[in-house]
């Protein structure tokens, strides 16, 4: 028979029983243990042949809340509990059951600290055997006793003072109680003591060095041998509050670190990398006021001479080596020799994790090259991270801003620090005493080249970070056209503002969607650095069918309250983030969510799951002026008489997805491929024309002219698709997607349980030389032929002038 | 050039055979010395006949009296090649098809090409037909005919595809428009 474990309410009168903890001390009886929060406990005994109930009492005990925070068994099944308004420790005999005894902890010469909640800490090495009579108490944030009960009373075998944690450990026979405390600032010291004496065994010092941005260690897990002259050894894994698990070895060994809360990344960005000294030099001058001709012409020669030094201090290095074998050339990434590459394919990757720890990685290789913990982040707290100065702006630093919002208080701290070292910036950030409603970011920028934060508070008034005059000045001019946009889910309700020149906003707009029928899920815009290469497509007679590109628009997307399958719903919304208008609205009925959503230069694919059908599909919409432009130089979103056209169509997807994100290019001319994470594990990137609005059912010769696949509902997974090929990425939550120097080339990251990067080339590589270039027989031909133009070319002229002479 | 010794006459020839002489190229004796008798000789006996002088009797070159018929004749014909030449240009054209590869796009360069050029040289073809009456005529119908054959040539190119006259060859020429409106914002963190 199977006991479950684990809470299981019984209801009981009009009491419900909590039944939180199971105990077996192996002598054919299993006792589950259940509270009734401040009245009694419940216990339970079975009996382990039959699973019959033995018997079941109740005891009075009108302090206890909680088993499981507050109470552990020892010795002869005797259930030991604290508590801290009455300071005592309350105890009951399982097998007698009778009444519990208070022992009051002045009796015992002991005081809880103040406001601190006492936890006391057993052990069961065996589970078939009785537990230990020793146990250890908090008593303070760094004070632990190790007490033993010993025939009905207590005994204080020993006072650690100051300890941070404690653990037991057995090995065979032997039990020991390993106390970690503090050292000095930086460091702690562990010691190993008899678990039934409590005396300190020698030679078990080991020391734990904590980490400068690190966290402070919060759980200890000892690992304990006994050694060929019967003493105790231990290795020790130190969890610490940044979710980094340090395992340690005697006597301070660090034998592996494991950053777990790489598992939890919440955002990323991907930063240049900065130009190399030359480069950065030759940026530096050119950039630099001009004074006068000749000095000018001078700079040029010097930065040229300096120029072909390196390229031949470079050709020499290349030359070398390639005739050193392989093994032997080591490429060793570290922060001080980081510069960017010829293609800017190797990137760093700074990410955020829900620990608050942030962790810059290197692209190429995966190593870690800084992190960073944020030792003050509230539990339930929002990040934002952006780029506000990249690397291209030497000398300036390159700067990154995270936004921490608590989510309870809503007041928000801003983090500054440059993303390639790590290290916090010198700027400081402005104080917010007001709650954050959101952010966003300008393309001004100050004259150290830093974009521009605007922060809206609640009241709906904006700070600046940077706050300079010249930044202000700038504002105020262009205050008239910043917009933004917030969206409460909570009441349903979109609205938009306008800035004022005293960086106040008003309300332009507000569209409120009622919250009784429909939610509202998520808003996606599109991305600020995207750029769409064609304005238009081409048909089949030649003639364009003009995208319809506003990049003020937003994808709303609403799920209804109502989750029968036969009446939920999915609804998008497309409305311009300027004016409020709404350019379209779809509803997809008998469909659930979750909807991924994806929306990029024309157009929005969304996938959700048919209720009807019981099926994942996808749909795609996109935008088209017609045939003509309405005004080509500039758009104005104040200035759209009107309304696209809108063209849909649905397909099936054979599996559930996790995540969606399209690829990004630098300047948009390779085809745009999906990314999607699928829950088996693989990333496939699905082409685009997959997905197509236009694909034509019945065939004909203009939709072969534009290269439309026909319609089929069908979408296929080829297996070629996939960018990881047989290597899985458990649980991915989200996609990042960069674009890199090359054209034909786009850099993923995708994040979850697991961190995957790779590039993805979804034109293929057009813009390489294939790897098989011969640039040996080229280069040969070319000269060969070059000198003997050159002879014959003398030849023929000597001949002809000894023809003339003869 | 032959040693001016090689012709008839008695001739001046530092010809010396055997002896040892040296054979001088260039030496020239205008003298009787070692003569040797040939076929031609003189009336006289000792006549030198100058360097390049022969008793030959050389065809008559001189220009001869042109009929004005031919004249005419030709110059028509030199006016009416261009138009000439279209109906086999047609005919290429119909044959090599509206694809674009090889062989029709070397016949469209031809055909455009032998128009341009033969246009560029018109000052040329000018002075040719100079000495008929009705040069400006032959002359009008000369130009006509090569515009024709050009206006063939676009012809064909449009109807390969190749002339940008429709709104998709300018496409990749229009520039994204600019922003008026800077937007962001989200939901509410």
């Amino acid at each position: 028979m199977v006991i479950r474990s684990g809470l299981r309410t019984f209801q009981k009168g009009n009491e419900t029983v909590d039944y939180q903890a199971i105990y077996s001390g192996g002598n054919g009886e299993v006792y589950a243990l259940g509270v009734v929060p401040h009245s009694h406990i419940a216990v339970v005994a079975y009996s382990l042949e039959d699973g019959e109930i033995i018997k079941q009492i109740s005891v009075e005990a009108p302090w206890l809340s909680n088993i499981q925070a507050s109470c552990v068994v020892i010795g002869q099944g005797m259930l030991m509990c604290v508590d801290s308004p009455t300071v005592s420790l309350y105890m009951l005999d399982l097998h007698v059951q009778s009444q519990m005894t208070q022992i009051p902890l002045q009796s015992l010469g002991l005081e809880i600290a103040s406001g601190f909640r006492p936890i006391l800490v057993s052990t069961q090495p065996n589970p078939a055997r009785q537990p230990l009579s020793e146990f250890f108490l908090q008593l303070g944030p760094e004070h632990y006793l190790l007490l033993q009960l010993n025939n009905g009373q207590i005994v204080t075998l020993r006072d650690f003072k100051p300890a941070i944690l404690v653990a037991f450990a057995t090995s065979g026979e032997k039990t020991v109680a390993a106390v970690m405390s503090p050292k000095n600032k930086t460091a702690c010291s562990l010691n190993l003591f008899s678990a039934e004496t409590g005396r300190r065994l020698l030679d078990t010092t080991l020391t734990f060095n904590m980490a400068p941005n690190g966290g402070k260690p919060e759980k200890l897990y000892v690992q304990a041998y006994l050694k060929k002259d019967d003493s105790v050894g231990y290795r020790v894994m130190v969890q610490t509050e940044d979710h980094t698990l340090t395992f340690i070895q005697q006597p301070g060994r660090v034998m592996w670190i494991r950053e777990e809360a790489l598992s939890d990344v919440v955002t990323m960005e991907m930063v240049d990398l900065p130009l190399t000294g030359t480069q950065a030099e030759l940026e530096g001058e050119f950039g630099k006021k001009a004074d006068g001709l000749m000095s000018m012409v001078l700079k040029r020669l010097s930065s040229q001479l300096i120029l072909l030094q390196a390229w031949i201090t470079h050709l020499w290095k290349l030359f070398y080596d390639a005739r050193k074998p392989r093994s032997q050339v080591k490429n060793e990434v570290t922060i001080e020799n980081l510069s960017r590459d010829e293609f800017n394919l190797q990137k760093m990757m700074v990410m955020v994790t829900a620990s608050g720890k942030l962790f810059g990685i290197d692209s190429k290789t995966g190593s870690i090259l800084w992190r960073h913990y944020l030792d003050n982040i509230p539990s339930n707290a929002a990040f934002k991270l952006m780029v506000q100065r990249t690397t291209a702006h030497f000398p300036h630093p390159p700067q990154c801003t995270l936004l921490i919002k608590d989510k309870d208080t809503g007041l928000a701290t801003l983090h500054v620090f440059n993303p390639i070292f790590g290290k916090t910036s010198q700027v400081t950030s402005p104080a917010l005493p007001q709650p954050i409603l959101q952010s966003l970011m300008l393309p001004l920028m100050d004259q150290d080249y830093a974009k521009v934060l605007l922060l809206v508070d609640d009241q709906y008034k904006v700070s600046a970070f940077p706050s300079t005059k010249n930044v202000l000045q700038q504002l105020q001019e262009m205050a008239s056209s910043i917009f933004f946009y917030l969206v409460d889910s909570s009441q349903g309700r979109l609205s938009g503002y306008r800035l004022r020149t005293d960086l106040s906003t008003e309300l332009i707009w507000e569209v409120v969607i009622p919250t009784e029928i429909q939610k509202i899920v998520s808003v996606k815009g599109k991305r600020p650095n995207e750029h769409v290469h064609s304005q238009g497509r081409v048909m089949g007679d030649r003639s364009v069918l003009y995208k319809y590109l506003n990049p003020n628009l937003l994808a709303v997307v609403t799920e209804s309250t109502d989750m029968h399958q036969e009446r939920s719903f999915v609804g998008i919304l497309l409305i311009d983030g300027v004016t409020g208008r709404v350019i379209h609205e779809a509803v997809q009925r008998r469909a659930k969510g979750p909807v991924h959503v994806v929306h990029s230069e024309n157009w929005v694919v969304y996938e959700y799951w048919s209720t009807k059908s019981r099926r994942n599909e996808f749909s795609v919409i996109e935008l088209y002026e017609g045939m003509e432009l309405y005004n080509s130089t500039v758009f104005s979103s104040l200035d759209r008489p009107h309304a696209p056209q809108v063209l849909q169509q649905s397909y099936i997807f054979p599996s559930s997805i996790s995540t969606m994100e399209a690829t990004l290019t630098e300047k948009g001319i390779t085809s745009r491929h999906l990314l999607i994470g699928l829950p088996s594990g693989g990333i496939l990137s699905m082409p685009k024309m997959f997905l197509d609005p236009r694909r034509p059912e019945i065939v004909s010769e203009q939709s072969r002219e534009e290269n439309l696949i026909p319609y089929a509902p069908e979408l296929p997974i080829r297996t070629e698709w996939f960018i990881n090929y047989n290597q899985t990425v458990s649980r991915v939550r989200g996609i990042y997607t960069a674009p890199s120097g090359l054209e034909s080339t786009c850099l993923v990251v995708a994040y979850g349980l697991d961190i995957y990067q790779t590039r993805v080339y979804p034109s293929k590589q057009f813009d390489v030389l294939k790897d098989d270039y011969d640039y040996m027989l080229i280069s040969s031909v070319l000269l060969a032929l070059f000198f003997a133009t050159m002879i014959s070319k003398r030849l023929a002229e000597v001949k002809l002038l000894n023809r003339a002479w003869r | 050039m032959a040693s001016p010794g090689g012709q008839g006459g008695g001739g001046a020839l530092s010809t010396r055979g055997g002896g040892g002489a040296r054979r001088m190229k260039w030496a020239l004796e205008l003298s009787l010395g070692n003569t040797r008798s040939r076929d031609r000789q003189g009336g006289q006996g000792d006549v030198v006949y100058p360097i390049g002088y022969s008793e030959k009797p050389v065809p008559d070159t001189s220009i001869q009296e042109t009929d004005k018929n031919l004249v005419e004749k030709r110059c028509w014909d030199v006016a009416l090649g261009p138009l000439k030449q279209i109906p086999m240009n047609l005919f290429i054209m119909y044959m090599s098809g509206n694809t674009i590869s090889i062989f029709p796009i070397m016949m469209v360069c031809m055909m455009a090409w032998r128009p341009i050029q033969a246009l560029m040289s018109l000052s040329a073809t000018f002075k040719l037909l100079e000495s008929s009456s009705q040069q400006w005529l032959q002359g009008l119908v000369y130009l006509i005919g090569n515009l024709l054959g050009s206006a063939l040539a676009i012809y064909k190119c449009q109807s390969m595809g190749l002339l940008p006259t429709h709104s998709s060859d300018w496409l990749a020429f229009i520039e994204p428009p600019q922003r008026m409106e800077i937007m962001g914002g989200g939901m509410v963190l």
